[in-house]
């Protein structure tokens, strides 16, 4: 399918509209990178030209707050939520698809239910059972409540269903048990699956800010998005210092999805088959 | 299997969910609680601020979510015939979905203040006279905000869009090219027809995001302002527990409406997804 | 699989119970504040004084700017868990929490605390019946400040309106200044109560009744209301939204003033370059209005303790041998951080210090604005907060906004408009 040469004048505007979306996307980055280099008063001037404060952003980034601590925080809170959800999820999923029955679509259909469940209706009962399970101020808080996502497992039941039942069958027939044909052949070959859902809880979680922002009480079990908001509510704002840690907060998950992009996309091509 | 996943649910789905009730029927500030019956009901009935609120939901959803659904498939329609630097295109689109909500709405509350660097470009380029009121503007507000969902969403949902596309088979647009349909016909008789389960499957995940929308207009526009014409459904009762009179019996009340509404939502949009074909 | 499972959940357990292991210091007390450059360095200032008596105290001074009221609540409805054992409140908000957290507060009149020493109208919301909970900390005394090399630039002399003036004075100042190509009168935050609400309690009136229901059909409110309007609409308000662009709009000049109250003096110095430029007069009376003088509030907080504290007797020990005390070093510590931080106690007995009466080299002719604010203060009136003060605040700024645009028309439709928000969201 290419695009005939004739038309030209389309193809221009076609690529002028590309060009202008490619600009809106990245602007706000671009103007990130550059705050970073300025001081506080040129950032709220909208001055767009870097300048030569760089150094000592990150000096106060470092010094003034504790960054790394938040940085790992996140870290910790996004990856165990990743590892255990997608672990919790896509078991979940896997005994929706291939084990069916009339009690298991009952149960799915309440969990897709829940999927339209605002969060916020959930945050003032869900911060009573925290507060007298005595889980306040604990990691444990942010991480329990985000494993089970009807997200996650719709997503992976949409990709079990390319999985071909014959394959577990002739397991089964060679006595393999339900736990071994899952780990050892339904996880290697849906590799891609179990990214795209795991980049998928990791940018949920890392991002996630009104939940963390209720439970979080110390200043060493704060997570990124909660030190930028606070630092954005201070008397003086240190932008420069905020630009960095914002760029900082993004870095993790870019790499993430550069490094895994094939995986995120030919796994996101499983679920949408439809 | 399927037992941790229930297990997780139970606990913290159901059981908080179901819990709540006993709150519904209390005034409950604090560790003073009164029984009120319905009476967190009948005060709901009166409570303009919290219909508004849930009336700017719909507004946002009926306005923002189809530009942004059409602006991604114009871009996923684009970019599928694109050969060169298509992965590059997609990874930039695909980049305001990867930052947090604070960090963006950190961004773009310095760029759309008053003056900020938005009017400033805009002034320049004498495109208009005046500062816009992109923050302090009732209309304004309520469009920066839009501006700014689409902003962050139109290329996350451009990405499934692409995958969906491409799972379509090249032979049927060759059939159809053969039968003399254009690109434009080819566009509407067979993509969107056949990319209708995506289409269906971004609605869903953006009306249920836009039902929960509380981040944006929090930081973004001061707290639902400017005079209340941002306020959402869920920012109102995050408002209600914790910043005014923390009455918890009223905010859950309010989220058991809301609940209800988009359980409404949800069972018809299961009922179309469920159609497979 | 189930095996795998039961470890991976035992690792998440794991994660839950090892933090609540490691238990606090028992010497170590910890404070929540929020401003590090003014409540959060008083308290350091404190710490320092109290550590050479009690060098094996440790305090720790915790900067928690964002939503340190959710997140007490938070703590509270814990039953303690997460809480410091010292908060700053603000004055507005600590009646909620007195009446929603019955004896989440230590009562610090039986402690032993003389309040006799402390401004009286710090005491208000922080008194339940017999007892009292809070140690005032900063007087929120307003002022008009003006930058003297403006009216100047404008033919106008900077002395004669050192004076007690009134509104309508003021707003002839801001035209007569426009009229000459100056810049607007007062930098203005739309997203803020606080001009109206200095504006109302100057006149001794309230916002609440008694018994708490709403009571904004008031003249003072009237007339409050349409001295805004007027300001607005003769252009002499510059609007900022936010608090960042309020600060950077009379910090860079953009205004010839602002209406706030003595902690904004941090602000102001935080940019050198307008030494000598800057005075500060009386708050504008509003005529016609019973009660109504030259003197009013906003802001200001006060220091609690919580009853779930472990360390209590030391928290309170501290409190009161540093901030409710008349010795040589607690009075000294108060003129510290008067100097320091701009940071104005409400211990009557520290206006002695020397700081409070020195030549501020930073303002017109060296006004020493500290005395002026202290003597200011001694007229302030109570105001009465109620747990719905935020409601209110809330409803009247949208009205004042809608007044703005020119969405509500007359003073009457402003207040029916805030009256009829804050029916809704009360429920009341």
């Amino acid at each position: 399918m290419t695009v005939a040469r004739r038309f030209t004048f389309s193809r221009l505007l076609v690529w002028i509209f590309l060009a202008a979306i490619v600009i809106v996307s990245l602007f706000p980055f671009f103007w990130m990178l550059i705050g970073t280099t300025l001081n506080p008063n040129a950032v709220v001037a909208g001055v767009v030209i870097p300048g030569k404060e760089f150094p000592l952003n990150w000096n106060k980034a470092i010094k003034n707050y504790n960054l790394p601590v938040y940085f790992l925080n996140s870290l910790k809170i996004a990856t165990l939520t990743v590892l255990l959800g997608v672990l919790v999820n896509s078991l979940a999923a896997f005994g929706f698809e291939k084990y069916r029955s009339n009690a298991r679509e009952k149960v799915f259909s309440v969990f897709m239910l829940s999927l339209m469940m605002p969060q916020i209706a959930l945050v003032i009962p869900l911060f009573k059972l925290m507060s007298s399970l005595r889980l306040l101020n604990t990691h444990a808080a942010i991480i329990l409540p985000a494993l089970m996502s009807p997200f996650i497992i719709f997503f992976m039941r949409q990709n079990f269903q390319m999985f071909p039942t014959e394959i577990m069958e002739a397991a089964r027939i060679d006595g393999a048990r339900e736990i071994y044909i899952f780990f050892r052949i339904v996880v290697p070959s849906m590799k891609a699956s179990f990214v795209s859902a795991g980049i998928y809880m990791f940018l949920s979680q890392w991002n996630s800010y009104l939940w963390p922002l209720m439970t979080i009480l110390s200043e060493e079990k704060k997570t990124l998005p909660i030190a930028i908001s606070s630092m954005m509510r201070a008397y003086t704002i240190e932008y420069g210092a905020v630009m960095i840690i914002v760029g900082i907060s993004i870095v993790p998950v870019l790499v993430l999805y550069l490094a895994m992009q094939k995986e995120f996309v030919s796994g996101l091509l499983g679920s949408v088959k439809g | 299997m399927i037992a941790p996943a229930i297990i997780l649910y139970t606990s913290f789905n159901l059981y908080p969910i179901l819990s709540s009730l006993n709150m519904v029927t209390r005034k409950w500030q604090g560790m003073r609680t009164t029984y009120i019956g319905l009476g967190n009901f009948a005060r709901m009935l009166n409570d303009k601020i919290f219909w508004q609120s849930l009336g700017h939901n719909f507004l946002f959803m009926g306005i923002q979510i189809p530009i942004m659904i059409m602006l991604a498939l114009v871009l996923a329609a684009i970019l599928n015939q694109v050969r060169r630097g298509r992965g590059t295109l997609r990874t930039i689109f695909f980049l305001p979905c990867v930052t947090s909500l604070v960090a963006y709405s950190v961004l773009f509350r310095m760029l759309f203040q008053t003056n900020g660097l938005l009017n400033n470009l805009l002034m320049k380029l004498e495109l208009i006279q005046s500062p816009i009121g992109w923050l302090n503007d009732p209309g304004w507000a309520r469009a920066t905000i839009m501006i700014a969902l689409t902003w962050r969403w139109t290329g996350y949902n451009m990405v499934f869009f692409i995958v969906g596309m491409q799972n379509i088979s090249n032979e049927i647009f060759e059939a159809a090219e053969v039968d003399g349909a254009n690109k434009r016909q080819q566009f509407f008789r067979i993509t969107m027809p056949l990319l209708r389960p995506v289409i269906l499957f971004s609605l869903v995940t953006s009306i249920s995001g836009t039902m929960q929308l509380l981040d944006e207009p929090n930081v973004l526009t001061w707290e639902g302002g400017p005079a209340n014409a941002t306020m959402t459904a869920a920012l109102y009762i995050y408002r209600q527990a914790f910043v005014l009179n923390s009455d918890f019996g009223y905010a859950a009340a309010l989220s058991y409406i809301v609940v209800i509404i988009t359980a409404g939502f949800a069972f018809t949009q299961m009922k179309l997804l469920g159609r497979r074909d | 699989m189930k095996r795998a499972l039961f470890a991976l959940m035992a690792i998440a357990v794991l994660f839950v119970i090892v933090p609540s292991l490691s238990a606090a210091d028992a010497k170590t007390i910890t404070v929540w504040c929020w401003d590090p450059n003014f409540n959060g360095y008083s308290m350091k200032e404190a710490a320092a004084v109290y550590n050479k008596s009690h060098p094996e105290v440790k305090i720790q001074i915790l900067d928690v700017p964002e939503n340190i009221e959710g997140k007490i609540e938070a703590g509270l409805q814990a039953g303690g868990a997460g809480l410091p054992d010292i908060a700053l409140f603000q004055d507005y908000v600590i009646e909620k929490f007195i009446l929603n957290y019955p004896n989440a507060f230590v009562d610090l009149k039986a402690a032993g605390v003389d309040y006799s020493k402390f401004a009286v109208y710090k005491q208000g919301p922080m008194t339940e019946g017999n007892k009292i909970y809070g140690i005032p900390f900063d007087t929120g005394s307003t002022g008009l400040w003006l930058r003297a090399d403006y009216i100047k630039a404008a033919g106008l002399n900077p002395d004669s309106y050192q004076k007690n003036m009134t509104w309508q004075d003021v707003i002839n100042l801001g035209a007569a200044i426009k009229a000459k190509g100056g810049k607007p009168l007062l930098a203005y935050d739309t997203t803020s109560f606080d001009t109206l609400r200095i504006m109302v309690q100057s006149t001794g009136t309230q916002f609440f009744n008694k018994d708490g229901s709403l009571n904004l059909r008031t003249p003072a409110m009237e007339k409050s209301l349409a001295i805004l309007k007027e300001l607005n609409d003769k252009g002499l308000l510059y609007n900022a939204e936010g608090w960042n662009n309020w600060v950077s709009a009379f910090n860079n000049g953009e205004t010839v003033g602002l209406l706030n109250a003595i902690w904004i003096i941090g602000t102001l110095k935080s940019q050198p370059g307008n030494a000598g430029k800057w005075m500060a007069v009386p708050t504008p009376r509003i005529e016609g209005v019973e009660g109504a003088r030259n003197a009013s509030n906003n802001g200001g907080s006060s220091w609690y303790v919580f009853s779930s504290s472990k360390n209590k007797a030391v928290a309170i020990d501290f409190l009161k041998s540093v901030w409710a005390s008349s010795t040589p070093d607690a009075l000294n510590f108060y003129n510290t951080i008067l100097k320091g931080a701009g940071a104005m106690g409400t211990y009557l007995p520290s206006r002695s210090g020397s700081n409070y009466t020195a030549p501020d080299e930073f303002f017109y002719k060296q006004q020493p604005v500290y005395k002026d604010f202290a003597a200011w203060m001694e007229n302030v009136p109570t105001l009465l907060y109620t747990p719905n003060y935020v409601a209110m605040r809330d409803a009247v700024k949208n009205a004042i906004l809608l007044m703005f645009k020119g969405e509500l028309k007359t003073v009457g439709d402003t207040i029916a408009h805030a009256e009829a928000e804050y029916k809704q969201v009360t429920g009341r």
